[in-house]
C-alpha cells in the first residue's frame, strides 16, 4: 500500500462520509412538506380527528373523569392516587390526569391552528376552494370544540366577567411562545366566532356522524350559547338542530342502538368512532371484564346513581346501569353498561346527540316554553310526561332537568360541568366554590413562568 | 497488547557478545507451570539480552558471574545470580504490581505508568467464573468512581452502571463502539386498561456479549482519557478487551460450573390466622371509634360492616404466596476454548453455553457463545485479523416485574386464605378471595402469560495493520455487527388480561445493523530523552434498524396454538425504520520526557446525522499531564516509596444520545375510520446540538514498599453542559416538551484505591483491594426549577427536579409517626403541622432523600495458600434512600378499599405485628384500620434507608499441577457463594433495586416489586490441558 492508494481510500471514504450524515426519516413527514397538496391537507384533517381519540380527551378520560367528578361516578383502580383526589373531590395541582388532559387538548387546537392557517396556501390544481373551506370550517369547529371543553373544565365558564378563562390559541406556536389566560367573554367570543365561521365554511349537505358537520356544529354553538347564558341564541340554535331533518329521538324499545354496534344511531349528531385497531379507553375503564374487580375498573358508577334510577320506575335509561351482576368487590357501587365493547374496544365518543339538544333548548326556554322538550325526551325514554302542575317553578324546573341530563347523559361528560353552570356544585357535592372546576396544571404555571395563573382558591 | 510486545520481543535484535559462557534456560509460568515464551533476559548492567522461545526456552551468552534480569509483562521481575550451572530453570510469579501493567486506552495501549487521566482497570483473572450474564456485574464493588448496581434480580437484565455519577457510559468492545440499550419491546409495566405506565426492567445488549470471553476492562472515567470517543463519551467509556491467542503450544481450556440459586430474602407475611385477626382488630378500632362519634365516617356511612360477620374465616388454607412463586434455580455453564498460534499466526477460539433459570418459576435466560479471535503476520509489514463472534440468547421473561399486575406485585398482597388451586383442579379465581389487590391468580400468570425474548447477535471485524516506516503505521478495521431481537408474548384465554377477548398474542421484530470503519495512523519515535506516540485517524459509522410487531387476539382455548395465525383478530400492527450516522476525526499525541514529565493531548470531531447542518459537528479537545517525581533526582532513593507520580487533566465529550430525528419538528401517521392521516409528533429546536462535559481531574499515584501498597487518589469535577433534556414547555404550544440543550448538572468527588500484598512468600500471597468513592451530585441549572416527576404515569409525583439537590430526589409527604393516643398515622402538611393521612395530599409533600448514595465501593481479599486460594469480595453503598412503593400494599393495616364484609385490599407484612395496639403504645406502625387508609402511600412512611454492604462473592479453590507430561497442565476444582449476605437496614427484598428498571436517573431509586435477587451456590472446575 502506497501513501497514494491510502490518499485515494481517504478520499472515497470521505465521499461515503456525506451520505452517513444525511439520514432521512422514513416513519415521519417533515412539517414544511404536509400542505403541499390536497392528499396532504386531507391527511392532516384525518390526524385532526385522531389526535381527539387520545386516551385522555376523547379516548376516553375527559368525559369520564367529568362525571368521576361529580354525584355519578366513583374510583376503582389500585388507590391510583391521582384518580381518588378526583374521586374526593380535592385535585391537587400536580394531578397526572387532569395535566394530561390539559396537555392532550392543546395538543387538538395546535393540530387545527396548523390546517386554519395552511390550507388556504395549498397549492394544487385539483383543490378547489369548496374543498378547502370544508376542510378549514371542520378544523374550526374542532378547534372551538377543544377550547370550550377546556374552559368548561379549567374556566369560570358561568361567569362572564371572569377573568379566568383559558387561554386562547389561534395561531401556530413556536416553543418558545406564552399565551396568557383569556377572560371568560373573550373566549366565548373566539369559540362562537369559529363556530359562526366553520357552520359556513362546511359542506352543508354532508351530514356524517363521524365527522364535524354542520349539524353538530350548530348543535355545539347552541350548547356554547347556553352555557354562556345567551338563552335566545341557544334556543334557535337547537331548533335549527331538531328541525333539520335528518335525526330523531330513539323510542324507548330502541335506545340501545345507541351504544351498541356499529353506533352512528340516528340520534347521534357527532360520535368520534374507534375501531378494533384503534381504540377507545371507555370499555376497559368503565367496565373491562364480566368478573372485574374493583381494581380493575377506573370509572366506576356510585352507588347514588342506583337510587336515582329506583326513584324513576319505567325510565329505560337505567337498564344501562349494572349494581346487581358485580364482583362483591365492586358492590355497593355499580358499572356503566354504555359502553361493552370488551372483545373490540370500539366504543365511540358521544360528542352531542339530539336528546341533549332538546334539553338544552327545553333549558333555553324555561319552565314555560320549555317543558314540552323535557317532556319529549321523557316519553321517548318510557318516562311519563311531567306537568307544569308537578313543577313549582323555575327552580324546580332546573332540578327535574339535570336530573333529566344526568339520567340521560351520565358517563358521557356532563355532570361536573352542569352543576358548575347551574350553581348547584357546591349544594349537591359539598365542595367549596372555588373546586367547581379544576386546578391549572402545576406544569403548566412552571412552563410559562407563571404568566398562566392559577384558579383562585388553588394554591399557586 | 500482550501479543504485540511478545512479537517485538521475537523479532527484536539478539545480540550475542563472544568469548563467553553459554546458559541455557526455560521460564515457567508459576500458576500453571505453563513455559512463557517471549520473555525478556537481560545480562545486567549490559544491552546483552534474548528473549524465550515457544518453548519458553532461551539461550544466552553471559560474562562470568552475571546476573540476568528476567522481566515479562505481566509478571514480577527476577534477578538471577549466574553461577557455575550452564541450565536454569526460572518460575516468573504473575504480577500484582498495577503499575507495570498495560492499559487499554482508545485506539491504543499504554503502560500504567504512564497514563495521565483517570482509568480504572480490572482483569479476567478478577472477575471469571462469576455466575453473571452482563459483563458489567462483574464490576460491581470493584473500580473506584463506577457504581454498579442491580435493578432487580431479573435473569439477563441490564444493570444500572454510573461512572462519576453518570449513567449510560459508552461500551467499546475491541474498539467497536456498541450500543447498550435495550432492544426488546415487551413492556413490562402495563397499567390495568393495557397502558404502558412505565419502562419496567430493560435487557441490556451488552448481554450479548460472554464476560467469559473477556481479558480485560478498562474504564475510562475522565474526559482526557474519554475525548478519544468524542461526543459518545460524557458519560465514561467501557473498554473491553477479549482473549487473544499467543503463540505457543495450543491450550485447551474447560470451563464448568453448576449451582443452585434461591430467593435471598424474602419478605415474611402475616398466615391466615393473623390476617384475620388484623381485620377484626381493624374493624373493631374502628367500630369503637364509630360508638364514640358516629358521624366520623360520614352520613351514608352503613356501620354494618364493621358488626356483621365477614363473609369469610379460616378453612385451614395457608398459603405462603411468595413460596408459590419463588423457587431454588438451577445454573450451570460450559466453556470450551483453545488458543496458541506461532509467530506468524495466532488464534483463540471458544464457545460458552450458559443457562440460569430463574428463581421466579418460568422465568430464566439461556445464551451460547462463541468466538474466533485471529491474528496474521503476513509480511514483516503487514498483519491482519479478524475478531467474530456470534451469540444466541433466549430469555423468558417474567411478566410485569415492575408494577401492579406483575406476579411478584400479586404475591406480595394475595389472600393466605386463597388456595392456589381450586378443589377442582383450576386455578382459584382470585375474584373470589379475599384481597382486591389482585389482578390475577400470581401462579397462573406466570404459567399462563408466556414471553420470551430471543436475539442474535454476530459482531465481526476485520482489520490489517501496515509498517509504513520504522515509526508509522496505518491501522484500518471495519466492522459490522447484526443484531437481531424477536419478542413473543402469549396471555392464555385464562388469564385475566385476556379472559374478555379469549387470549391475546404480540410479537415483534427487530433488527440493526451497524457497519464502522475506523483508520488510524500511528507514529511512534524516541530521540534522545523524549518519545512521541502520536495517532491521527478517521472513523465512520452508520446504524439502521427496523421494527414491526403485530398484536391479535381470540385464540381457541384448549389447542396449544400460540402463534399469530391462530389470532381471530389482527388488532395491531407497526413497522417503523429509523438510522443514524456519524463522522470523526481523531488524533492524539502522548509525549514522555525523561520518562519524567508525561503530556497528552486528544482532540476529536464528531458529526452525527442527529443535528442539522449548521450544529452537526462537535470538537471535543483534552489535555492531561503526569510527573513522575520518583524518577527525580532531588527525589533520591527511597525504599519505602518507589513510585510517586502527579497527574492532571482537563477536557471536553459530548453526548448525542436523544434518538434519531430529534432535530426536525415532524408529523407522525394516524388513523381515523379506517382513513391514514398526519398528525403533529414533535416540536423541534432546530439548532439542537451536542451535550457538552467539561471536566477536571488531579491524581496522584502511588507504590509502596516494593510494590507491596499502591493506589491512586483523585478528585473529579465534572459539569454537563447544553443538557439534552426534554424540556416542558407551555401546551399551548401543542406539545408537552421539547428536546433542547438546556439545563446543566455537576458531578464531583474524591476516589481512593489501594492495593496491598499483605504477605506473599513461596507458600502463601494475600492481597487485599479497597476503593471508596464519595461523589455529589448536584443540579446547577434547569430550564423547569421545580419540576414533579412520576416514576409511574398514572401514581403521584414521587421525585423532583430542582436546582441545588441532586437527581433522583425523592418528594414525599413528611411521615410525623404515629400518635401514641389514637395509634393513627400522622404526616406533616404544609404548614407544619402533624395530621393524619386523610388530611394530607401532594400538595403537602417536600424533598425527602435521594437514590445518589453519599459513598460506595468494594473490599476485595484473594489469599493463596499453596495450591490453595481464596477470595472474598464486599461492596457497599452508603447514604441512598430507597422509594419503596409496592410496601404500602402490604402494610395497609387491614384496610378495606371499599370491599366491605367480602374483601380487603391485601395481605400485610409481619411488620404489621409491631402496630399500635392500645393508648400509649409507641411504634412507628399505626393502629389497624378498616374503612380508612391510615397511611399515605406517597410518603416517607416507606422511604427507606437504601445503605448496604453485600457480600458479593466468597469463593474457595484447589489446584491440581501434575508434573511435566501429565495428562494436563493444570485442574482447578472450587465452589463459591455468590451473594452470600447482605447488611442492610431495607426492608424489601434487596436494596439494590430499581422498578423502573431504566437508567434515568431522574426517577430512580423505587422499588415497585422487582424481581428478587438470587444467592447463588455453586461448584465449578477449570481445566486446562
Amino acid at each position: 500500500m502506497t501513501m497514494k492508494t491510502i490518499k485515494y481510500l481517504f478520499l472515497a471514504l470521505s465521499v461515503l462520509s456525506c451520505n452517513v450524515l444525511d439520514q432521512v426519516s422514513p416513519n415521519d413527514v417533515a412539517d414544511g412538506s404536509v400542505f403541499d397538496s390536497e392528499d396532504g391537507a386531507n391527511a392532516a384533517l384525518i390526524g385532526l380527528y385522531s389526535s381527539m381519540q387520545s386516551r385522555d380527551y376523547y379516548g376516553g378520560y375527559y368525559p369520564l373523569v367529568a362525571d368521576l367528578y361529580s354525584d355519578i361516578g366513583t374510583a376503582g383502580g389500585f388507590d391510583n392516587v391521582a384518580l381518588d383526589e378526583i374521586n374526593i373531590l380535592d385535585v391537587t395541582t400536580a394531578n397526572i390526569i387532569t395535566e394530561n388532559i390539559w396537555l392532550s387538548i392543546y395538543g387538538t387546537i395546535a393540530g387545527a391552528n396548523a390546517i386554519v392557517e395552511r390550507v388556504g396556501l395549498v397549492s394544487d390544481p385539483g383543490f378547489t376552494q369548496t374543498e378547502k373551506d370544508h376542510i378549514k370550517g371542520q378544523a374550526l369547529a374542532i378547534r372551538a370544540l377543544a377550547h370550550f371543553d377546556l374552559l368548561r373544565m379549567f374556566g369560570e365558564h358561568w361567569n362572564s366577567s371572569s377573568a379566568f378563562g383559558i387561554p386562547v390559541v389561534t395561531k401556530i406556536q413556536k416553543a418558545s411562545d406564552v399565551v396568557a389566560r383569556s377572560g371568560v367573554s373573550a373566549v366565548y367570543d373566539a369559540i362562537l366566532a369559529d363556530l359562526t365561521a366553520a357552520a359556513t365554511l362546511v359542506d352543508g349537505d354532508e351530514r356524517s356522524t363521524e365527522f364535524m358537520n354542520v349539524v353538530a356544529i350548530k348543535a355545539l354553538a347552541s350548547r356554547v350559547q347556553l352555557y354562556r347564558g345567551n338563552k335566545t341564541a341557544a334556543a334557535s340554535l337547537a331548533t335549527e338542530v331538531i328541525e333539520d331533518g335528518q335525526y330523531e329521538l330513539l323510542d324507548a324499545g330502541s335506545i340501545e342502538k345507541i351504544y351498541t354496534s356499529p353506533y352512528r344511531a340516528s340520534e347521534s349528531l357527532f360520535e368520534l368512532t374507534f375501531d378494533i385497531q384503534n381504540r377507545s379507553a371507555y370499555n376497559a375503564a368503565t367496565f373491562s371484564r364480566t368478573n372485574a374487580l374493583r381494581t380493575e375498573v377506573l370509572f366506576l358508577a356510585e352507588n347514588s346513581l342506583n337510587s336515582f334510577f329506583a326513584d324513576r320506575p319505567g325510565d329505560v335509561r337505567s337498564e344501562f346501569l349494572d349494581f346487581e351482576n358485580n364482583d362483591e368487590s365492586i358492590l355497593p357501587d355499580g358499572r356503566s353498561l354504555k359502553y361493552r365493547g370488551e372483545e373490540t374496544r370500539d366504543n365511540p365518543a358521544y360528542i352531542i346527540r339530539l336528546a341533549e339538544v332538546y334539553l338544552i333548548r327545553a333549558e333555553a326556554k324555561g319552565l314555560a316554553g320549555g317543558l314540552a322538550d323535557l317532556n319529549a325526551v321523557r316519553t321517548s325514554r318510557g318516562l311519563e310526561e311531567l306537568k307544569s302542575s308537578d313543577l313549582g317553578g323555575a327552580e324546580e324546573f332546573i332540578d327535574a332537568l339535570l336530573d333529566e341530563r344526568k339520567a340521560e347523559l351520565n358517563f358521557e361528560g356532563s355532570r361536573m360541568f352542569d352543576l358548575a353552570r347551574t350553581g348547584r356544585s357546591t349544594d349537591v357535592l359539598g365542595i367549596e366554590a372555588y373546586q367547581r372546576i379544576f386546578p391549572i396544571p402545576l406544569r403548566e404555571i412552571i412552563a410559562t413562568r407563571g404568566v398562566i395563573k392559577q384558579n383562585p382558591g388553588y394554591p399557586d | 497488547m500482550r501479543k504485540l510486545f511478545t512479537l517485538l520481543f521475537c523479532l527484536g535484535t539478539i545480540l550475542v557478545f563472544a568469548q563467553k559462557i553459554t546458559l541455557t534456560g526455560k521460564v515457567t509460568d508459576s500458576s500453571d507451570g505453563s513455559p512463557l515464551p517471549g520473555v525478556n533476559i537481560l545480562e545486567k548492567g549490559t544491552n546483552n539480552g534474548t528473549s524465550t522461545d515457544l518453548n519458553g526456552n532461551f539461550s544466552i551468552s553471559v560474562g562470568p558471574g552475571a546476573s540476568l534480569t528476567v522481566s515479562f509483562i505481566g509478571y514480577s521481575a527476577q534477578e538471577v545470580v549466574v553461577g557455575t550451572q550452564t541450565s536454569l530453570q526460572i518460575i516468573l510469579q504473575p504480577d500484582n504490581v498495577t503499575l507495570t501493567d498495560v492499559v487499554v486506552i482508545g485506539y491504543g495501549t499504554i503502560e500504567k505508568r504512564d497514563v495521565t487521566g483517570a482509568i480504572s482497570s480490572v482483569n479476567n483473572k478478577d472477575f471469571k467464573d462469576q455466575p453473571l450474564v452482563n459483563v458489567a456485574g462483574n464490576l460491581q464493588g470493584k473500580m473506584s468512581g463506577v457504581n454498579i448496581t442491580s435493578a432487580s434480580g431479573t435473569p439477563g437484565a441490564g444493570l444500572l452502571v454510573s461512572i462519576r455519577g453518570a449513567a449510560n457510559p459508552l461500551y467499546v468492545v475491541d474498539g467497536v463502539p456498541m450500543l447498550s440499550e435495550s432492544n426488546s419491546s415487551i413492556a413490562t409495566s402495563f397499567d390495568t386498561e393495557g397502558n404502558v405506565v412505565g419502562s419496567g426492567q430493560n435487557i441490556s445488549s451488552i448481554s450479548d456479549i460472554n464476560p467469559n470471553d473477556i481479558e480485560s476492562v478498562e474504564v475510562l472515567k475522565d474526559a482526557s482519557a474519554a475525548a478519544i470517543y468524542g461526543a459518545r463519551a460524557a458519560n465514561g467509556v467501557i473498554l473491553i478487551t477479549t482473549k487473544r491467542g499467543k503463540s505457543g503450544k495450543t491450550k485447551f481450556n474447560f470451563n464448568h460450573y453448576t449451582g443452585i440459586q434461591q430467593p435471598a430474602r424474602k419478605i415474611e407475611f402475616l398466615n391466615s390466622k393473623k390476617f384475620l385477626d388484623l381485620i377484626q382488630e381493624a374493624r373493631a378500632n374502628d367500630l369503637a371509634l364509630y360508638n364514640d362519634d358516629n358521624s366520623i365516617f360520614g352520613e351514608d356511612f352503613d356501620s354494618s360492616v364493621l358488626t356483621d360477620p365477614l363473609n369469610y374465616s379460616e378453612d385451614g388454607t395457608n398459603t405462603v404466596w411468595l413460596d408459590e412463586v419463588l423457587k431454588n434455580a438451577a445454573i450451570r455453564n460450559y466453556e470450551v476454548s483453545a488458543s496458541g498460534g506461532n509467530e506468524k499466526t495466532k488464534f483463540f477460539a471458544g464457545g460458552t453455553y450458559f443457562d440460569q433459570d430463574g428463581i421466579v418459576i418460568n422465568s430464566g435466560y439461556r445464551r451460547l457463545s462463541t468466538r474466533l479471535n485471529l491474528d496474521h503476520q503476513a509480511t514483516d509489514r503487514v498483519s491482519i485479523g479478524v475478531n467474530f463472534s456470534a451469540s444466541n440468547s433466549s430469555n423468558r421473561r417474567s411478566f410485569n416485574d415492575n408494577t401492579y399486575t406483575g406476579i411478584i406485585t400479586n404475591a406480595l398482597g394475595a389472600s393466605p386464605l386463597m388456595p392456589v388451586k381450586d378443589e377442582d383442579g383450576n386455578y382459584a379465581d382470585y375474584t373470589l378471595y379475599q384481597v382486591n389487590w389482585l389482578s390475577d391468580n400470581p401462579v397462573l400468570s406466570a404459567n399462563e402469560i408466556r414471553a420470551w425474548t430471543k436475539s442474535n447477535r454476530l459482531i465481526g471485524s476485520v482489520f490489517g495493520e501496515i509498517k509504513l516506516h520504522e515509526n508509522l503505521k496505518f491501522r484500518s478495521s471495519w466492522s459490522a455487527d447484526f443484531n437481531g431481537v424477536t419478542d413473543d408474548q402469549f396471555f392464555s384465554p385464562i388469564t385475566a388480561d385476556a379472559s374478555a377477548v379469549g387470549g391475546k398474542a404480540y410479537t415483534s421484530d427487530f433488527q440493526q445493523t451497524t457497519w464502522l470503519s475506523e483508520n488510524i495512523f500511528t507514529f511512534n519515535k524516541s530521540v534522545g530523552k523524549s518519545s512521541i506516540n502520536a495517532i491521527a485517524g478517521y472513523t465512520m459509522q452508520e446504524t439502521s434498524s427496523r421494527f414491526t410487531s403485530l398484536s391479535g387476539q381470540g385464540f381457541p382455548s384448549v389447542s396449544g396454538l400460540e402463534n399469530l395465525s391462530s389470532a381471530a383478530l389482527l388488532t395491531k400492527g407497526t413497522g417503523n425504520s429509523t438510522s443514524f450516522g456519524l463522522v470523526s476525526y481523531l488524533g492524539r499525541v502522548n509525549y514522555e520526557l525523561d520518562s519524567k514529565y508525561l503530556l497528552s493531548a486528544t482532540i476529536r470531531a464528531d458529526g452525527s446525522s442527529r443535528f442539522s447542518q449548521n450544529d452537526r459537528y462537535g470538537f471535543f479537545p483534552s489535555v492531561s499531564g503526569g510527573w513522575r517525581l520518583s524518577r527525580e533526582a532531588f527525589f533520591g532513593e527511597r525504599d519505602w516509596l518507589n513510585e510517586l507520580k502527579l497527574r492532571a487533566s482537563y477536557g471536553v465529550t459530548g453526548d448525542q444520545e436523544i434518538g434519531n430525528f430529534q432535530n426536525v419538528s415532524f408529523w407522525q401517521p394516524a388513523r381515523y375510520v379506517g382513513q391514514s392521516g398526519l398528525r403533529p409528533r414533535n416540536i423541534a429546536d432546530p439548532n439542537l446540538t451536542w451535550q457538552t462535559n467539561k471536566s477536571i481531574n488531579a491524581g496522584i499515584d502511588f507504590e509502596l514498599f516494593k510494590g507491596r501498597l499502591s493506589g491512586s487518589v483523585d478528585y473529579f469535577k465534572s459539569n454537563k453542559f447544553n443538557l439534552l433534556s426534554n424540556d416542558i414547555i407551555p401546551a399551548t404550544t401543542g406539545f408537552a416538551t421539547i428536546t433542547r440543550n438546556k439545563g446543566e448538572i455537576e458531578n464531583r468527588g474524591w476516589e481512593f484505591s489501594l492495593n496491598s500484598v499483605n504477605v506473599s512468600n513461596d507458600r502463601i500471597r494475600w492481597n487485599t483491594s479497597v476503593n471508596i468513592s464519595f461523589i455529589k451530585n448536584e443540579i446547577k441549572d434547569l430550564s423547569n426549577d421545580g419540576l414533579l416527576l412520576n416514576a409511574y404515569s398514572d401514581l403521584s409525583p414521587t421525585h423532583i427536579l430542582k436546582t441545588g439537590e441532586s437527581l433522583g430526589t425523592f418528594w414525599a409527604v413528611k411521615y410525623a409517626g404515629v400518635d401514641p393516643q389514637t395509634g393513627d398515622a400522622l404526616f406533616y402538611n404544609v404548614d407544619g403541622d402533624k395530621v393524619p393521612a386523610a388530611e394530607v395530599s401532594t400538595d403537602d409533600a417536600q424533598i425527602a432523600g435521594k437514590a445518589i448514595p453519599d459513598y460506595f465501593g468494594g473490599l476485595n481479599n484473594t489469599l493463596q495458600v499453596g495450591n490453595f486460594d481464596f477470595l472474598i469480595a464486599t461492596q457497599f453503598n452508603v447514604g441512598n434512600s430507597i422509594y419503596n412503593l409496592i410496601k404500602a400494599t402490604y402494610l395497609n393495616m387491614g384496610w378495606s378499599n371499599e370491599g366491605g364484609l367480602d374483601q380487603v385490599y391485601a395481605n400485610n407484612s409481619v411488620e404489621v405485628e409491631k402496630r399500635w395496639k392500645k393508648p400509649g403504645d409507641k411504634t412507628s406502625v399505626p393502629r389497624a384500620s378498616f374503612i380508612n387508609q391510615n397511611y399515605v402511600e406517597n410518603s416517607t412512611q416507606f422511604i427507606e434507608d437504601g445503605s448496604f454492604f453485600r457480600i458479593r462473592t466468597l469463593s474457595g479453590g484447589y489446584t491440581f499441577k501434575p508434573k511435566q507430561g501429565g495428562f494436563f497442565n493444570s485442574l482447578r476444582v472450587y465452589a463459591q457463594v455468590q451473594n452470600l449476605h447482605v447488611f442492610t437496614k431495607y426492608s424489601g427484598f434487596d436494596p439494590e433495586v430499581s422498578s423502573t428498571g431504566s437508567s434515568d436517573q431522574r426517577v430512580s431509586g423505587i422499588d415497585y416489586a422487582a424481581y428478587p435477587q438470587p444467592r447463588t451456590y455453586m461448584i465449578g472446575f477449570n481445566l486446562s490441558f
